[in-house]
Parts: structure tokens; C-alpha cells; sequence
């Protein structure tokens, strides 16, 4: 067993050789990993990390602070939005547009704390909800945002070089979600990350012990709006181009089912549960390709309901995933993976 | 015109009330918004079409095998998924009422494909009946009417049933109604079972409107839930006001300011309406005691 | 003449028609332990829901240290110095002892947004932090015997011992102050004479004044320097603990008429 040396280990990020051996490994990996992999599974990743980013986000809000958000797609939009007109009609460079758009969703954010101030679980969803949906209808209706056609993205310019193609863009995506995701972990050992659990776990203790809860509330949601505004801006060059259609309330709740499905107060259980659902959800449309279960599926199809629908069969799968896991395990993901790790430490007992 | 447009909101208010309703009564009983409600009618409304025209049985068999559907559904719901949760926070059961949401949303596409079709119900929604100074069509009388109906059955039934009273009591403190010898767990599938009825009764009167197709329920449950929480999920009438109140704040902001943005506006409303009364308009406000 | 350091006049608190607090007045002086004391329902609890700012008043005010305090928010209270414990615990459940402990400290640090997100260097500020409060919280780890506890999350200590860590956290912030609402409640014998210990001796190394809700007679009568007995929201009597003590309505109040009259001296 490992004693502990002194107070830094208790919020030191790599506590010993082994855990920076495998990170540096997983550094290493995602470094190659372009010249290992097609194209198109490049733009996997790119989608994946992407959600990543936004799955932090929702879980500094959701998982530490207590608070419920059904309309991170919004700020998810507006950061897209906002850094495609920033480049195209302020002249800003990316590193700028992106920025400041992420700012500006930050800035949205913070609007969207102040009714959480007063209000709570469903009457709190509700005004999230009216927020994803006003920004989802403004963007489609005004023709500043490209109506329901949307907006064509620039190209990436960083530095002078022009960034194309997954793969280039990849390493910019990659680096960003490495960067924010050591930034939410420290940030949730600290200080702020313990007045936000406090909060979530007793905003009347909290107060008394000096915590200004109008503070911190409205700082988690400006983070976690900054988290989406990032990967919005992010995916606008990840897809090349941007519409309404992107940005729904569907995408909010896929974004809660992922904070859910990877373990809420977890950083790497957003990881994780970012990495799942999103993967299942490009996945939904082909899943008879899967190797046991698509074969099923079709024989199912084929039998009883209609092979017409069969691509709906990745809904009812994705359904059964959040159930399953809110039955069996509700510290998700990440609560599997501790199952796991202390299986392997006290085997074979 | 003003008029009009007060009877068309009131109709639509209707449908808003219903599931509001259906809403309230499971977040009165277990504390969770189902989210499920919507694509729980859904499901129940293509069964109706499905013992309507593939099995031709004439409307009142229908609704009423429909009706017994639902009620299962909404019981088996509780029973093999809402009660098996590990931790029943609210969060928690939020993502178990998305989770079957979307297993209802898949199976319907699944089963009976993605064309659209007509809800064949007996009465026209373009025939219209002229009232005083207004036109209603058919369909929107009879909405009126049947959420009245409705309504007033569950007022009944609480009152006056045994099965009703011990709902109440379930609902305001279980453990003693558990303590009396109720059955809290049979009520809590149950109150699901009747919540499930009431949404396929929305879902049906939606049906004739638009065409029948698995995302028929998606905007009338966020506009339900909007109305459930306006009137104050610990209420039911407060429910069934707020409904009627949205369906004509929607309908006058659509005819005097903009159709475009009239679901915008609604729900903007809501907000500020909570930011003053942050339980809703007719429920009380519980500040928990420390 | 000087403020004095901790002083209610005239505290009422309504709730619609029903009157919690009506029309309390006292005053604590610095080092002081100071007990309330009343049969459930007094309104005791509400009293310091009051005074910690969880309630605004409905008339009277509340003054700490010449400061009028009253109507402030609770933050704002604990800024100058007030702390507190809940009658039924209101710990941060699902985080360890040490991290309750740790927000005790929020005052007294200042690591904020940026410092707190690149906190990934030894040498940087927030890290020095960090340990520097980590190490004062040991001192309190060490007085209230909580090492087992330490990296436990609370939800799974015991009643007891949960009871020490919302003490610890109370302590932590380094109060002027500590209101402790009935911090012996649920404590066993052994504990409680534990508890009396620990007390004074936070009195000697800490310098607090303790304003007290508590049940115990015995506990009351011991370490009290002055009380203040509270039925139905109204006071009933206030002074040293032997007068208190003595009072005919304090024994109406706990014991009922008939031994009031049976008391009393011919």
C-alpha cells in the first residue's frame, strides 16, 4: 500500500511513476494516431472529442454543482455561429473568433445562472429548455445566421498555415480537448470545484460558510457554457458547415444522457461517457453492421417489425443503455471502472 | 378575430392541460417529470391505428382497448423500470423517463416504419360548427369537451372513489398511507397506469390534427410540461390552468406579433413568470427546514 | 459606551400567523459561553436561522460587533466572523471529511477561476495554498480525533462522528462566533463528556464565544455562563444558570404546573 508523503498528493493530477507512464503513453497515442487510422475514422475521433469537451462541461455544471441543463445545445450554437461570423464578418483570425465566441456563450451562460438562483430541478429544465429552444429558433429564422441552410465554414487559418482535412484539424481538436480537460480537472480539486460540490450538496451550508451563492452558481453555468461554445466552434470545422439542425433539443438531452452514462462529479466518467454516447449515436443509423447484435437485429426486423425502420433500432438501444445503467449502476461508467480496478486489486477474493 | 382566437387556444390549451395533467400526477406521486409521457400516447395513438384499420374494429372498441394499452404501459413502466432504479434521485429518473422515451420513439419508427399516415377519426376537423360568434371545427369541440370530461372524471374520482382517496394520501405522505395498510407500491403503478391514459387520450385528439407519425407527440409534451410547470407541478388544477393559459397566450402572440416566434415567446413568458413565483403560479412555495 | 460583542433586540420572526420568535432580547460578551435553552417548538432553531441570515427578521435587529447584521446574507454574516451548526447536519455529503473541512477554510483562501484550473505545479500559488490550509485543518483533525475519518465520504461515517466533522468545519473558518445548534443531540453519554471537554478546550485554544442551543440540563448548567430560557418564541427568563435554573416558569415550561407548585419553596 502507498502511504502518503504529504498534502500535495491529495489534489496532484500524476501521483506516481506508473500513472505518468500511462498518461505520457496515451499523449504518445493520440500524437500517431493520424497516421494510423482512415480519414473518415479521423473524423470520428473529431466528433468524439468534440462531444468530450461539451460532456465536461455539462458535468462541472450538472455533476458538481447540482444544477439540470436542457439546453447546452444553445450554447453549443452559439459558440458555432459566433466564431464562423467572427471570422467571416468581423475579420477576426480563428484563435480570436473562437475565443471570443466562447466568451460570448460564457456570457449566455451567466444570463441563464441568474434564474437558477430561484429556481430548481423541473421548473430550472424548463427555463434551460426555453433557452435551447429560443437560440435554435432565432439562428434558423434570422437570415444573419443563414436561416434553415445555415452557414459555410472558412477555412482554419492558425499562424499563417492553412488547416485542412480531419486529420490536420484533428491535432488543433485534440489538443484543445486535452488542454480543457486537465483544466476541468484541476479546476474541480480546488477550491472553486469544492464550493461548487458544496453547493450542490448544501447551498444552505454552503452560504453559511461564506460561499456567495449568486457567484458561484452563475460562474459553473458561464464555465459550462464556455465548455460548449469551445466544442461548437470546434465542430463548425469539423463538419465544414453549420445549420439549426445541430444544435437541437434532442442533442441537449444526448448531452445529459452523457454526464449520466459516464458517472456525474467525474471528470473521467465524462470522458468516458462522452466517448459512448456519442459513438452510439453516429452509430444508430447502421447499427445492423454491429458484429453479434446487428445480426439480430435484422432477424428481428425481418420477423416481427419492419426492416423499412430498422435504423430506429439504434433509439431503442440508446434508450435501453441509459435505463440499464441508472438501474444497475448509477455512478455510470466511471463507477464501473472502479468496480473494476478493485476487483483486479483484491483478486482473487 | 379576438374571439376566435380565444376559442382556438382554448382548444389547443386543452390538449396542453391533458398532458400537463398527466404530468403533475407523476410528479406529485414520485417527484420525477416523465419525459416518456409524450411517445407513451404516441405509441398508444398508433396502436389506435392500428385496431382501427387493421383490425377495422369499430371507434369505441378502439379507444377502449387503446385506453386498456395505455394503462398497462403505464404500469409496466413503473413496475419494470421506475421502481428498479438503484438511486432514485431526480436526475436519475429524469434519464430513465428519457431512456424509455427514446425505446418508444425507436420502437415505433421500428415497427411501423417512417411514412406518414392519416389518423382516421370519426370526427372531421374541417367540418365546422358555428357557435355565437365563433367557428370551431368538430375536432376542436370535441377536444374541448373530452379534456373537460376528462378533468372531470379525475375530480370524481379522487373525491369520491376509495382507489382515489388513497392516491391522494400516497401522494402526501407515503409512509403513512402505508401505515393505514394502502398499497403504495400497487398505487404507484397505478398513478402511472391512469397518467399513461391520459396521455393517449391527448395523443388521440393530436393525431387527427397533424399526421401520425413517431415524432407527433414531441412538441405538445415540451409545450404540456411548459404549461405544468407555469401552473405548478405540485398542483393538478394549477396543471390544467396552466395549459389552458399557454394554448392562448400562444395563439394571441402568434396572431398579434409573430407566428415565427410564438413558442419562443411562451416559453420566455414562462421564465418570467417563474422568476416571480418560482413554484409555478398556483402551487406553494416549500422552503425545507433546517 | 463600547458595542457590546454579540447583541439581539427586540428579534421577532413571523411566519404568516404563527410567531416563532417574539420579541427576544440579549446580549453575549466576548468569551463567553452562552446557552438557549427551551422546550421543542421554542423557536430556537429559528432564532439562529435569524441570526446566521438565513431568515431575515421580521422586526428587531441583530448586531455583531457593531456591526448591525440583521438582513445581511449569509455569506455576508460568515465573512465577519459567524459560524455555525445545524441541528440535523448539513454536511456536504458526498465528499470526504477533509474536503468539508477544507470549506471551512473558503474564507481564508483565495484561489479563484484561473489559479484554480492551472493548479498543476507544485510551485505554483494555488498548490501552496492548498497545503498551507490543508496543514492548519490538520490541527483541527487532531483536536476532534478525525484521522480515521479523513478521506471517508461523510455519508458513510457514523452519526457521532459526522456530529465532529460539522464541528471541525464550523471551526475551520476560525469564527469570532460558533452558534452550535444542540451539537450533543444523538450522543451518548461518553460522547457528551468528550463533547464538554472538547469545548473548553476550543474555548482555551481558540478564543471563541459559543452561543448554544442545547438539550442537556446537566451539560447546560456546567459550562454555561449565562442563559436563556425560550418557550412558545417569547423569553422567559435570562441570567446565571443556578437563577435560570430555579425559575418557576423555566420548571412550568419542562415539567408542567403541577411540579412548579410541588417546587416551589413555602
Amino acid at each position: 500500500m502507498d502511504m502518503k508523503r504529504d498534502y500535495y498528493e491529495d489534489i496532484q493530477f500524476l501521483k506516481d511513476h506508473v500513472e505518468r507512464f500511462w498518461f505520457a503513453v496515451m499523449l504518445l497515442a493520440l500524437a500517431v494516431l493520424p497516421h494510423l487510422v482512415q480519414n473518415f475514422t479521423m473524423y470520428v475521433v473529431n466528433f468524439l472529442a468534440i462531444n468530450v469537451i461539451v460532456a465536461l462541461g455539462m458535468n462541472i455544471l450538472v455533476g458538481y454543482t447540482g444544477q439540470v441543463s436542457l439546453g447546452h445545445a444553445g450554447f453549443m450554437a452559439i459558440g458555432a455561429y459566433g466564431t464562423v461570423l467572427l471570422m467571416t464578418e468581423g475579420g477576426l483570425p480563428f484563435p480570436l473568433a473562437i475565443l471570443a465566441a466562447a466568451f460570448i456563450a460564457a456570457g449566455f451562460g451567466f444570463m441563464l445562472g441568474l434564474p437558477a438562483l430561484r429556481l430548481e430541478g423541473p421548473y430550472l429544465a424548463i427555463a434551460t429548455l426555453g433557452f435551447g429552444l429560443a437560440i435554435t429558433q432565432v439562428i434558423g429564422r434570422w437570415s444573419l445566421f443563414g436561416g434553415r441552410m445555415g452557414l459555410s465554414v472558412p477555412a482554419m487559418r492558425l499562424g499563417g498555415w492553412t488547416i485542412t482535412g480531419d486529420k490536420a484539424i484533428y491535432y488543433v481538436i485534440i489538443a484543445v480537448t486535452v488542454l480543457l480537460a486537465l483544466g476541468a480537472r484541476t479546476l474541480m480539486k480546488s477550491r472553486v470545484g469544492r464550493a461548487f460540490q458544496a453547493i450542490r450538496d448544501s447551498d444552505i451550508a454552503a452560504e453559511t460558510l461564506g460561499i456567495n451563492l449568486a457567484y458561484y452558481k452563475t460562474l459553473s453555468f458561464a464555465v459550462s457554457a464556455f465548455y460548449a461554445g469551445v466544442a461548437g466552434g470546434l465542430i463548425a470545422f469539423a463538419l465544414g458547415f453549420i445549420n439549426p439542425d445541430q444544435f437541437s433539443f434532442i442533442h441537449s438531452v444526448l448531452f445529459l444522457a452523457m454526464v449520466v452514462v459516464g458517472g456525474l462529479g467525474s471528470t473521467l466518467g465524462s470522458v468516458l461517457g462522452g466517448i459512448t454516447v456519442a459513438y452510439l449515436s453516429l452509430k444508430m443509423d447502421v447499427i445492423q453492421e454491429l458484429p453479434v447484435l446487428g445480426a439480430v437485429i435484422e432477424a428481428i426486423s425481418e420477423r416481427f417489425l419492419t426492416v423499412s425502420g430498422m435504423p430506429n433500432a439504434g433509439w431503442v438501444f440508446m434508450g435501453l443503455v441509459l435505463i440499464l445503467v441508472v438501474v444497475f449502476e448509477p455512478q455510470g461508467l466511471y463507477g464501473l471502472w472502479l468496480r473494476t480496478k478493485k476487483y483486479w486489486i483484491t483478486w482473487p477474493f | 378575430m379576438l374571439p376566435q382566437l380565444l376559442a382556438s387556444g382554448l382548444s389547443v390549451g386543452s390538449i396542453y392541460a391533458l398532458i400537463a395533467l398527466a404530468m403533475v400526477l407523476i410528479y406529485k406521486t414520485s417527484e420525477v417529470p416523465n419525459f416518456a409521457q409524450g411517445d407513451m400516447g404516441m405509441v398508444c395513438a398508433f396502436a389506435a391505428y392500428a385496431f382501427l384499420v387493421t383490425y377495422s374494429l369499430p371507434f369505441g372498441w378502439a379507444l377502449a382497448a387503446t385506453l386498456g394499452v395505455a394503462l398497462l404501459l403505464g404500469i409496466v413502466f413503473e413496475f419494470l423500470f421506475i421502481r428498479r432504479a438503484k438511486e432514485p434521485t431526480t436526475l436519475n429518473l429524469i434519464i430513465m423517463t428519457l431512456g424509455f422515451q427514446l425505446m418508444l420513439f425507436g420502437f415505433a419508427g421500428w415497427n411501423w416504419g417512417a411514412e406518414q399516415r392519416h389518423f382516421p377519426f370519426p370526427i372531421s376537423d374541417t367540418e365546422a360548427v358555428a357557435i355565437g360568434p365563433v367557428v370551431v371545427s368538430e375536432l376542436n369541440l370535441v377536444t374541448l369537451v373530452t379534456a373537460l370530461v376528462v378533468m372531470g372524471t379525475l375530480f370524481a374520482f379522487f373525491r369520491f372513489t376509495r382507489l382515489g382517496v388513497a392516491m391522494k394520501a400516497t401522494q402526501q405522505n407515503a409512509m403513512a398511507a402505508r401505515i393505514n395498510g394502502i398499497r403504495t407500491r400497487r398505487i404507484l403503478a397505478f398513478t402511472f397506469g391512469i397518467s399513461s391514459a391520459i396521455g393517449a387520450v391527448a395523443a388521440l385528439l393530436v393525431a387527427p390534427i397533424t399526421t401520425l407519425d413517431p415524432t407527433l407527440m414531441w412538441d405538445p409534451l415540451l409545450k404540456g410540461f411548459a404549461a405544468a410547470v407555469l401552473g405548478g407541478m405540485t398542483s393538478l388544477p394549477g396543471a390544467a390552468a396552466g395549459g389552458y393559459l399557454l394554448g392562448l397566450l400562444e395563439n394571441l402572440f402568434g396572431a398579434y406579433v409573430s407566428v415565427e416566434f410564438k413558442s419562443v415567446v411562451a416559453f420566455t413568458l414562462i421564465v418570467v413568470v417563474l422568476w416571480f413565483r418560482p413554484s409555478g403560479l398556483f402551487a406553494r412555495h416549500y422552503v425545507r427546514k433546517v | 459606551m463600547p458595542a457590546a460583542f454579540f447583541e439581539a433586540e427586540h428579534l421577532t420572526r413571523r411566519f404568516g400567523g404563527l410567531v416563532a420568535v417574539d420579541d427576544v432580547s440579549f446580549t453575549v460578551e466576548r468569551g463567553m459561553t452562552y446557552s438557549i435553552i427551551g422546550p421543542n417548538g421554542a423557536g430556537k432553531t429559528t432564532l439562529f436561522n435569524c441570526i446566521s441570515g438565513i431568515y431575515t427578521p421580521t422586526s428587531g435587529t441583530i448586531r455583531f460587533q457593531g456591526d448591525t447584521i440583521s438582513g445581511l446574507k449569509p455569506h455576508q454574516i460568515a465573512r465577519r466572523g459567524l459560524a455555525r451548526t445545524f441541528q440535523n447536519l448539513e454536511l456536504f455529503a458526498h465528499v470526504t471529511t477533509m474536503e468539508n473541512l477544507m470549506l471551512g477554510r473558503h474564507l481564508h483562501m483565495r484561489t479563484g477561476l484561473w489559479r484554480g484550473a492551472t493548479m498543476l505545479f507544485r510551485r505554483s500559488k494555488a498548490v501552496q495554498e492548498e497545503i498551507a490550509h490543508r496543514t492548519r485543518v490538520e490541527e483541527i483533525i487532531d483536536l476532534l480525533d478525525l484521522h480515521a475519518a479523513r478521506n471517508t465520504p461523510v455519508a458513510a461515517l457514523p452519526y457521532g462522528t459526522q456530529k465532529l466533522v460539522e464541528l471541525g468545519r464550523a471551526l475551520a473558518m476560525e469564527p469570532t462566533l460558533l452558534l452550535l445548534d444542540e451539537p450533543s443531540a444523538g450522543m451518548n453519554q461518553e460522547e457528551q463528556q468528550d463533547l464538554v471537554f472538547w469545548l473548553q478546550d476550543i474555548k482555551a485554544e481558540f478564543g471563541v464565544t459559543i452561543l448554544m442551543i442545547e438539550h442537556h440540563m446537566q451539560m447546560v448548567m456546567d459550562i454555561s455562563d449565562r442563559i436563556l430560557a425560550l418557550n412558545f418564541g417569547k423569553p422567559i427568563t435570562e441570567g446565571p444558570p443556578e437563577a435560570v435554573a430555579r425559575h418557576p416558569d423555566v420548571i412550568k415550561a419542562y415539567l408542567g404546573e403541577e411540579a412548579e407548585t410541588l417546587l416551589r419553596e413555602p
